[in-house]
């Protein structure tokens, strides 16, 4: 999340939006996110359905395992991929996007 | 001759030889350790880091510290023995704890999580602007305490900037809370950073100078 948060002048620029998902209640990601200075929204989802769209739920585990999940603009996952975020990689295509948006 | 005077001299050599054999087997063992920098080392006696870096590393008894985190890009730490904790850190940060591209608002942020995990309680840092890599930047300097351990950090932090980002040098000595500091540390940590330089621009530099290779291809 500080990774995200560090680049978002860059997601600004590139018209990207960035929101988080979790498990947490809304009281405890308000106290988190105040207290980590993140300024992006965080979701909260308790039942879990956004994790299973996703498929970041692993049986038998109650909390999301990180996955980094690009849509663009007409909603077609256009990147999904498991573990730390990849900045590089994700500002890489975000440009790449970007660019077929201001071509059409 | 009294054949236990005669066992005494045969086995005097034998007692030198097997004595120089294992003084021997020491020290080729001392001088094949390997120095983790040898491939990167030039013949200026400075080291090139994943073609992204250039300076001069520290002397030994500094050592690379195996990151296998995201904390630190680069790191060495320098182990000593007069009490506990007794080490110095001194390193360099691609992504500093934070987020502002403003070097005052950063530090802020910075020292909210640096060092986080040892529970260290900080001094508010005094702050200096100063010239890094050429260009301005900002010196952090305080003292943090880990009350239960009776453990003290001596840190001076120095923001630089690279292209717009914000990177950072860290140098950190740890000791016991009676001990003293050792500044000689410190002043490797200078040499380390005056020596410091980039080779090329930064992928963030370069992301909106070049145009965009296609996701996924290398």
């Amino acid at each position: 999340m500080e990774g995200h948060q560090r680049n978002r002048y860059l997601y600004d620029r590139l018209n990207a939006r960035v929101a988080g998902v979790s498990r947490d209640q809304v009281a405890t990601l308000k106290y988190w996110t105040e207290e980590m200075g993140l300024t992006f929204p965080i979701f909260s989802n308790p039942v879990g359905h956004l994790g299973i769209w996703f498929d970041t739920l692993e049986e038998g585990y109650p909390m999301f395992s990180r996955k980094t999940v690009v849509i663009d603009k007409w909603g077609v996952i256009r990147y999904m991929q498991a573990g730390s975020p990849d900045f590089q990689e994700i500002l890489t295509l975000l440009k790449q996007l970007h660019e077929e948006e201001t071509k059409r | 001759m009294n054949p236990a005077l005669s066992r005494r001299f045969t086995f005097r050599p034998l007692i030198a030889v097997c004595a120089v054999l294992l003084i021997a087997a020491c020290a080729p063992a001392a001088a094949r350790v390997a120095d983790p920098l040898a491939n990167l080392r030039q013949a200026d006696g400075t080291a090139v880091w994943q073609q992204e870096y250039r300076f001069e590393p520290p002397p030994a008894p500094w050592q690379l510290i195996d990151l296998d985190e995201d904390d630190y890009s680069i790191a060495f730490m320098k182990i000593c023995s007069d009490g506990y904790p007794c080490q110095s850190t001194l390193a360099y940060a691609e992504e500093p704890f934070g987020y502002s591209r403003d070097f005052e608002e950063r530090q802020a942020e910075f020292f909210r999580r640096f060092l986080w995990a040892s529970r260290v309680a900080f001094e508010p840092p005094k702050l200096r602007k100063v010239k890094v890599l050429g260009q301005d930047g900002l010196e952090a300097i305080t003292v943090g305490v880990e009350p239960v351990l009776r453990h003290k950090v001596w840190c001076k932090i120095l923001f630089a900037r690279r292209g717009e980002r914000v990177v950072a040098f860290y140098f950190t000595q740890w000791r016991p809370e009676k001990n003293g500091f050792e500044p000689a540390d410190e002043a490797d940590f200078g040499r380390f950073v005056a020596s410091f330089s980039f080779l090329q621009p930064s992928f963030y530099e370069r992301l909106f100078s070049q145009s965009t290779p296609k996701a996924g291809t290398p």
